[in-house]
């Protein structure tokens, strides 16, 4: 009797109330528990959901770290077709970095809307991401997070956003700085010059992705006793040197480059030629290259196609122009110098050509087969150098060499669309990252729907429609099979 | 079968149910009378272990109804006071259902619901919607649903409340034919059905036990007892108080000089009264000894109980 | 088991010819279709991403009408003093009439299935997102199913339940849209236990062990106290 009263009253009352409290409140803290340790399993065709192994070993690394890294992210312009996507995108790729990692902190910024971030963070363009760590900061443009691909009904939006924030990754997780030295002593651009033939802003441009330029006086060095290109160059650029460099600093170049060095020539019609270049097996013919085929607006220039390769990859698939001003030709010899493969960066249209003078008004001159050389004509070539050849001795070295400096310069890089990318792209791919140049892994792709009025119209009466009526239909059924039970 | 020992329940402040103890024996018919408001469903949920009682012990069948509710509720056929039915289903499918939920087994589902259904007069109704049955036909099926295990208990609130005379009867037939098989408690306030149906009687007010026993026992606790009607001519009242053995009259109705008379005696006096009539004191033509109505019974009990409270 | 069995037929049997249900029923293919198409004509895109979040909101109101009635109008009907007093348990009861209410919710889901087929004639859908968009929304409708539950074991009244139970949801859809009640900071802390978050990566194709248990959570937690809510009727 006493026992039944007893659990009468545990079973009743506030103990049973407490005994519901407590239940609820352990299946919440189940949740934070399960919310801690996520299994995330993506059953999408794409996979573009759940984050690359290389993106995740990435976090890991920041999260070990436990520096905050702030990924701040752009939409698209409001109104255009494409912005709910890109903005989706984003937003979906800040999601999964924000769930893999303990250390990451993502906003998603209205850019039309939310001008003081925008202006805090200096950001001028659409659909850009921010990825600071500390004081170190990389910006992910939009064509480096957007790729179309195909034409017309097959053209597709690809999104390449986990990739580019994973190379931002590691470019803010590097210790040291890629350092590009630049000649000086013979005339060249000088990345210190902030006048329109200066460098200043290509240094700018890849300060942003951790290439720092500094200027390189072979002959007055003075932190070291002997004379040589330093150990932590990455890469030499020698641009457009306005008298012959002497041997002794040449033979400095060449033991740097057989060392496995990357370096970049740029000539102007007219301008001293390395002899270097020569033995690379790169010719500079005389003349100045021209074309055809004129791109508005630039009426006054060659627009160089771009080829196949690392460099102009991302540049051809969003189309974007590349302005050069006075082109000298660079040709590759045939056959070429044992060791070295040269690909074709920029050319002419079928209809450029080497001009050699006659004619000419305003950098629009007129083809005289007489005198000049038929094209397409080569503006830059790239020059794979494999080791244990008669150049190089143990590692492989990379060379670009074009035939216009200006392209790099400050009065230039304002004004072509496609020239910060083309410098950037170039260092990266003479440093050896192409892998930030290059595609890593799938990209996600839109499924685009191409409806024309009609299927609209169709959609509407079977989507609206079918299964409503289906219902009705079904009700009025049962209703009459019951009727007068 | 059933055994109730000192059953109280309270909703909050208010006590339903004070100190209720009672019994019944296998195969009983119990009917269970009181006002409405007494406590009667309320014992008849606790025995179904539908509500908890707040202190004391019922057992039905052995089974404790707190401690062992499922042993309890197999064995339990209950009749709620509105039958427990649910429109949208048919007749059949509702009792199929029913089957299904006291766990009679598949094979046997579809004779037992037959069965059933013949035994409650529902034979042809199977595919009638309980939404359109009448009061009486609802009634059938609620009785249908109880008897459908064949339980040995059956607990039956105001089985025949609002069914015409015709059903009633009907019910009632019904309610016999079980007993002797079955324990039945039996709540009503129409109390001549008990007469016609239960021999024991368990009696509640305001929550207390009023009264209980056979049906003459608790008929004999209306006030006087028992009577003898007569119908006299040629003697009056203070003459016919003199007679041997009476000890009170009181004047019923006097129709065509005839006067009828309720004789209260300490014993039987019809032997005396017919033979002093015969000798020709008086004329006489009815000589009827009677019992108490439970009616009275019922009226004197709870008023009194009433008045006491 | 077999008494959750008797109990999910009976509730189907009476779903079948209950003219509020096949009426929610019209309503929300309605509101599917509806949002499909504004949908892929909004975004142009072959997928059924717009119409998941808003037939997840849809959901959050619909639900609890469908099973508001359960234990509102057994109550009213006495049926629940035969159930409560048959030798079933109370939590197959609630795990039958919310089992009852997933499969109607199933056979809604069936009647949206002509949506992905049209994306399917017309684009090229993803159909291991398509498939996880439907088990996100699945799983919302379990838990919303509970909740609606819960409200009718409180409240006599049938309306008065589907009215609470929506209540009850709300919160669970406004911390996505706090914003102007609770200011931004907070609102973004708010935001990942509303449903919304919890449903967008099933509408990416992503399953995620926290989503899945936060419904299926959800869920039991209202099965419980729905549970105790009957039992605590019959204590009381």
């Amino acid at each position: 009797m006493a026992v039944t009263q007893t659990r009468r009253r545990f079973a009743a009352g506030s103990n049973a109330f407490l005994v519901s409290v407590f239940v609820v409140a352990a299946i919440c803290v189940g949740y934070l528990l399960v919310d801690l340790h996520r299994v995330r399993l993506d059953l999408s065709a794409d996979q573009g959901s759940v984050l690359l192994e290389d993106t995740r070993s990435k976090l890991a690394l920041l999260d070990r770290e436990g520096k905050p890294v702030v990924i701040t992210a752009f939409s698209g312009q409001r109104g255009k077709k494409e912005s709910y996507f890109k903005d989706r995108a984003l937003e979906d790729l800040l999601d999964e970095l924000d769930y893999a990692s303990q250390v990451v902190e993502v906003h998603f910024v209205d850019f039309d809307k939310d001008r003081l971030t925008a202006e805090k963070l200096g950001v001028t363009e659409y659909s850009t991401v921010v990825v600071q760590r500390g004081e170190a900061r990389v910006d992910i443009k939009d064509r480096e997070l957007f790729h179309h691909t195909g034409k017309g009904d097959d053209r597709h939006l690809d999104f390449l956003g986990e990739q580019a924030v994973n190379r931002a990754f590691a470019q803010l997780m590097a210790e040291n700085k890629r350092i590009v030295y630049v000649l000086v002593g013979h005339g060249e651009l000088d990345p210190d010059n902030h006048d329109l033939d200066g460098l200043s802003e290509v240094a700018a441009v890849l300060g942003q992705d951790d290439y720092e330029l500094k200027r390189l006086d072979l002959v007055r060095q003075t932190d070291s006793p002997v004379p040589r290109v330093p150990d932590d160059a990455s890469a030499v650029a020698v641009l457009r040197p306005k008298v012959q460099i002497p041997p002794l600093e040449e033979d400095l170049l060449l033991a740097y480059l057989s060392g496995g060095g990357s370096m970049l020539f740029a000539v102007d019609p007219g301008t001293p030629v390395p002899n270097l270049v020569g033995r690379l097996g790169v010719a500079i013919p005389a003349g100045r290259v021209l074309d055809k085929v004129l791109v508005f607006p630039y009426p006054d220039r060659p627009v160089p196609r771009y080829k196949s390769h690392p460099i102009t990859k991302d540049l051809a698939d969003d189309s974007l122009v590349t302005v050069v001003s006075d082109v000298a030709p660079v040709q590759a010899a045939v056959p070429p110098v044992e060791g070295v493969r040269s690909t074709t960066v920029l050319e002419t249209s079928r209809d450029g050509w080497i001009d050699r003078g006659g004619e000419v008004k305003n950098g629009q001159g007129r083809f005289e087969p007489e005198i000049d050389q038929a094209g397409p004509a080569q503006m830059a070539i790239a020059l794979d150098v494999t080791p244990d050849s008669g150049l190089v001795k143990k590692k492989a070295a990379r060379v670009l060499v074009i035939g216009d400096s200006d392209v790099f310069t400050n009065g230039i890089l304002a004004e072509g669309p496609g020239n910060a990318s083309f410098a950037l792209n170039t260092f990266r791919w003479l440093v050896g990252d192409e892998d930030r140049i290059s595609v890593v892994g799938r990209p996600t792709s839109v499924r685009r729907l191409a409806l024309s009025a009609e299927d609209g119209e169709q959609i509407r009466w079977l989507a609206l429609g079918l299964g409503p009526l289906l219902i009705v239909v079904l009700g009025a059924g049962v209703w009459a099979s019951r009727r007068g039970r | 079968m059933i055994e109730v020992r000192g059953l109280s329940k309270a909703y909050g402040p208010r006590l339903a149910l004070d100190d209720v103890t009672f019994s019944v024996a296998k195969g009983e018919i119990m009917g269970f009378l009181g006002p409405n408001g007494a406590g009667k469903t309320t014992t008849m949920r606790i025995l179904t272990g539908f509500l908890p009682a707040s202190s004391g012990v019922a057992t039905v069948a052995g089974f404790d109804v707190f401690e062992d509710p499922y042993s309890v509720r197999e064995r339990v056929g209950y009749l709620p006071e509105t039958p427990p039915l649910y429109p949208e289903l048919s007749v059949g499918g509702y009792l199929e259902f029913c089957a299904e939920l006291r766990r009679i087994p598949r094979a046997q589902r579809a004779g037992r619901v037959g069965a059933t259904m013949e035994r409650v007069g529902l034979r042809g109704w199977e595919r009638r919607l309980l939404g359109s049955l009448s009061k009486g036909y609802r009634q059938r099926v609620g009785l249908a649903q109880a008897i459908l295990h064949d339980p040995p208990v059956l607990i039956l609130d105001e089985p025949t409340s609002g069914l015409d005379p015709a059903q009633v009867a009907g019910i009632r037939e019904l309610v016999l034919s079980l007993a002797g098989t079955h324990t039945v408690i039996l709540s009503t306030h129409i109390l001549s059905e008990v007469e016609a149906l239960c021999p024991r009687i368990v009696m509640v007010n305001r929550g207390k036990l009023v009264a209980q026993g056979s049906l003459d026992e608790v008929r004999a606790l209306a006030p006087g007892g028992a009577w003898t009607y007569v119908e006299v001519k040629g003697i009056d009242g203070p003459h016919l108080g003199r007679m041997p053995g009476v000890e009170l009259v009181e004047p019923l109705a006097t129709v065509d000089g005839w006067s009828a008379w309720r004789v209260r005696s300490a014993g039987d006096p019809r032997e005396a009264l017919a033979a002093r009539a015969a000798a020709g004191d008086f004329q006489l033509r009815a000589l009827e000894r009677r019992m108490p109505t439970l009616e009275e019974a019922f009226i004197a009990i709870v008023g009194r109980e009433g008045v006491a409270a | 088991m077999s008494a959750v069995i008797t109990i999910w037929k009976k509730e189907l049997r009476v779903y079948a010819v209950n003219p509020t249900a096949y009426a929610f029923l019209a309503v929300f293919l309605f509101l599917s279709g509806l949002f499909f198409y504004l949908g892929i004509t909004l975004t142009a895109e072959a997928s059924l991403r717009v119409l998941a979040s808003n037939l997840a909101i849809a959901e959050l109101f619909i639900l609890p009408m469908l099973t508001m009635r359960h234990f509102a109008e057994e109550r009213r009907q006495g049926t629940l003093e035969m159930l409560l007093t048959s030798p079933i348990s109370p939590f197959s009861l609630v795990i039958g009439k919310w089992l009852a209410s997933l499969t109607l919710c199933a056979l809604m889901f069936l009647g949206t299935g002509i949506l992905p087929v049209i994306l399917a004639y017309y684009g090229n859908p993803d159909w291991g997102v398509v498939t996880t968009t439907y088990l996100g929304l699945f799983l919302a409708a379990g838990a919303f199913c509970a909740a609606g539950l819960f409200s009718s074991s409180l409240l006599d009244d049938q309306l008065a339940a589907g009215l609470i139970g929506i209540l009850l949801l709300l919160p669970f859809w406004l911390v996505s849209r706090a914003e102007a009640l609770v200011g931004d900071d907070l609102a973004e802390k708010l935001q990942p236990f509303g449903v919304l978050a919890h449903l967008d990566s099933f509408g990416r194709g992503v399953l995620d062990s926290a989503d899945i248990y936060y419904f299926l959570g959800m869920s039991l937690a209202f099965l419980f106290l729905t549970y105790r809510s009957l039992e605590s009727r019959r204590w009381r």
